[in-house]
């Protein structure tokens, strides 16, 4: 049982992040593969807050999204100002990411190089990215993400993007992916609505950064590689783009399965390397593409069970 | 002084493998619009072609070298083949080209680290010895690299310019549509354009390999070469050259006097930099042109 709740609680955690892809990747059309990296910056914020600022943790996991998010305006702003796209764009969140990786693996000797340094706020600096710990890890959190926490984060993350991508910037953000110079000619404003796109998606990378960190009881950067960011958009892909009903059920599977089938592990990334020009061939806009999601079907099986005399014409 | 100048040297020839690098992807990019995510992975095949035909079969480098050229190319045209051309046939959008691209990556990158492990292998060369000119001290393979780089560079530019295979590729980057009812083969171009890929990649891998080590995710210097490419300008292919060894030099510099760890830092807050303050890179006009 335990085995089944920890595999409930990964899953639930990767499906925050992969909604976080979704609108980003899904929904503006801007390729991510450095999720990973907006997920140790909010882990490792939200960790510091309670840890050694004894913050509450629900603060401190959107504390940790937002500077997630604010961090993204670093890569965001000078990306979109000079309308870097597509692979391009997904080339600098790699390297964003891969940044982020670097300076956290050096954070002992990055903090040991300030040791020296007289001012109160260099020492304190110093002994905290001691304490990070570098490649060893960031160690003894406090072990608090339970279910109960996932699921309630799962919820309210998927109420608010289906909000999001339902608003007025989400269907700006769908007229970008579409066409960004038609777009633009109708008064959408490019830069605004892809950062907005930008920040929440890596609000909810960061978030989800937070809970993995409070799950394991620990972080390293090593959690945090491009495998992870593979993964999150490997969700998105095969869930479909314009969907969060898709990538939420792909992230799912995607991370359950191999959970249950650890022997396979190595073949992993192989086959989702092949299924991703299988889909991109045979079914391209993946399972659950331009599927909104919505609750009428409950009303459909309402009718279906309860009113069985309605004919389908009164059901409107 | 010194330091300076062997610094400079070894830039120029880290330089000259990113600018195979990018040039390799600017092809793709200019005549098909979308970036070979493949790219990474065919240079670790071609590099790992190189190592287990020596390693293995104990044949010289030159053979080793003539066989991972051709396995390589075999690879890029069967993954343009397979993966990319029944995309085009459908004129899909450029999203779905590069996921697929990007899955003929991840199956590849990982069936070679399911092969051979995730070890970093040295190239199996006898180590060169550095040549001495005064104090300064030049590595035999950063000339050996830089040069067959720069010569591979020069035999691409006279395809591309000095040939009627490179006229047609020239063409089709203009644009393809036209190009094919002016009477160019299309899928001619596109088995031209994968060859000459996978010709570039399987270079560059074998001499990265050579100066670094052979690992399966070594791949991931080609973000240096995306990198390399958006601070030059994009797809051009003078432009990435020239970003290509602006981006050693500084690497190198800053490996030589700073810190070796902070090497992929440093080129990444330079991309910012230069995002910054030069939005179409440093020799670009404009994000819409092309070759």
């Amino acid at each position: 049982m335990g085995y089944l709740i920890a595999i409930i609680i990964l899953c639930g955690i990767n499906i925050v992040a992969a909604l976080g892809v979704a609108i980003l990747t899904g929904y503006t059309g801007l390729f991510t593969i450095g999720h990973a990296g907006f997920m140790a910056l909010g882990g490792y914020m939200s960790a510091i807050m309670v840890k050694e600022l004894h913050v509450p943790y629900p603060l401190a996991l959107l504390i940790g999204g937002t500077f997630a998010g604010l961090c993204s305006f670093i890569i965001g702003y000078p990306a979109f100002r000079s309308r870097l796209r597509g692979d391009y764009f997904a080339i600098a969140t790699l390297g964003f990411s891969e940044a982020i990786r670097l300076l956290l693996n050096n954070t002992r000797g990055l903090g040991q190089s300030l040791e020296d340094s007289t001012s109160r706020l260099g020492q304190g600096t110093s002994s905290l990215l001691i304490k990070l710990g570098g490649a060893f890890g960031y160690m003894n959190l406090p072990n608090v993400t339970t279910v109960g926490v996932v699921v309630i984060t799962v919820a309210l993350a998927l109420f608010f993007a289906h909000m999001y991508v339902t608003s007025q910037y989400g269907k700006n953000s769908i007229a970008i992916s579409q066409d960004e110079v038609a777009a633009e000619m109708m008064g959408v404003n490019l830069l605004k609505t892809k950062l907005i796109s930008l920040f929440i998606s890596a609000f909810y990378a960061g978030v989800a950064g937070g809970l993995l960190g409070f799950y394991f009881a620990y972080l390293s950067p090593s959690l945090f590689t491009i495998t992870k960011s593979s993964d999150l958009l490997a969700a998105v892909v095969f869930g479909g783009i314009q969907s969060l009903i898709g990538p939420f059920i792909t992230a799912f599977v995607l991370i359950g399965v191999p959970e249950l089938l650890r022997t396979f592990a190595e073949w992993r990334l192989i086959i989702y390397g092949f299924l991703f020009v299988i889909v991109m061939i045979f079914r391209p806009q993946g399972l659950l593409g331009y599927v909104e999601m919505n609750f009428s079907f409950l009303g459909r099986w309402w009718n279906a069970i309860f009113r069985r005399k309605h004919t389908p014409s009164q059901e409107g | 002084m010194e330091l300076f100048i062997q610094q400079l040297v070894s830039g120029i020839s880290i330089g000259a493998i990113y600018s195979l690098l990018a040039v390799g992807y600017a092809l793709v990019y200019s005549v098909y619009n979308f970036t070979n995510w493949a790219f990474d992975a065919f240079m670790a095949f071609g590099a790992f072609m190189a190592f287990t035909s020596i390693s293995s079969l104990f044949l010289p480098f030159w053979a080793a070298g003539a066989i991972s050229i051709v396995l390589t190319v075999i690879l890029a045209v069967s993954a343009e083949k397979l993966a990319y051309s029944p995309l085009r046939a459908r004129k899909a959008p450029r999203l779905f080209m590069m996921i697929s691209a990007m899955g003929v990556n991840l199956a590849i990158v990982n069936i070679i680290n399911l092969i051979y492990g995730g070890t970093f292998r040295k190239f199996p060369v006898d180590a060169l010895q550095p040549i001495f000119i005064g104090n300064v001290s030049i590595g035999r393979t950063d000339l050996v690299a830089g040069g067959i780089s720069f010569i591979v560079l020069a035999l691409l530019w006279a395809f591309l310019y000095r040939t009627r295979w490179g006229l047609g590729v020239r063409a089709s980057s203009i644009d393809i549509l036209t190009a094919s009812l002016m009477g160019i083969n299309n899928n001619g171009v596109a088995v031209v354009v994968f060859t000459l890929t996978g010709i570039l990649s399987s270079v560059a891998g074998i001499f990265y390999g050579i100066k670094y080590a052979v690992y399966p995710m070594m791949g991931m210097v080609t973000i240096k070469a995306m990198i390399a490419s958006i601070v030059g300008g994009l797809g051009s292919l003078p432009a990435a050259i020239v970003g290509s060894m602006i981006l050693g030099i500084l690497e190198t510099m800053v490996s030589g006097y700073i810190s070796s760890t902070y090497r992929d830092l440093f080129s990444f807050l330079f991309l910012i930099v230069i995002l910054l303050f030069f939005p179409n890179g440093l020799m670009g006009k404009s994000v819409e042109e092309k070759l």
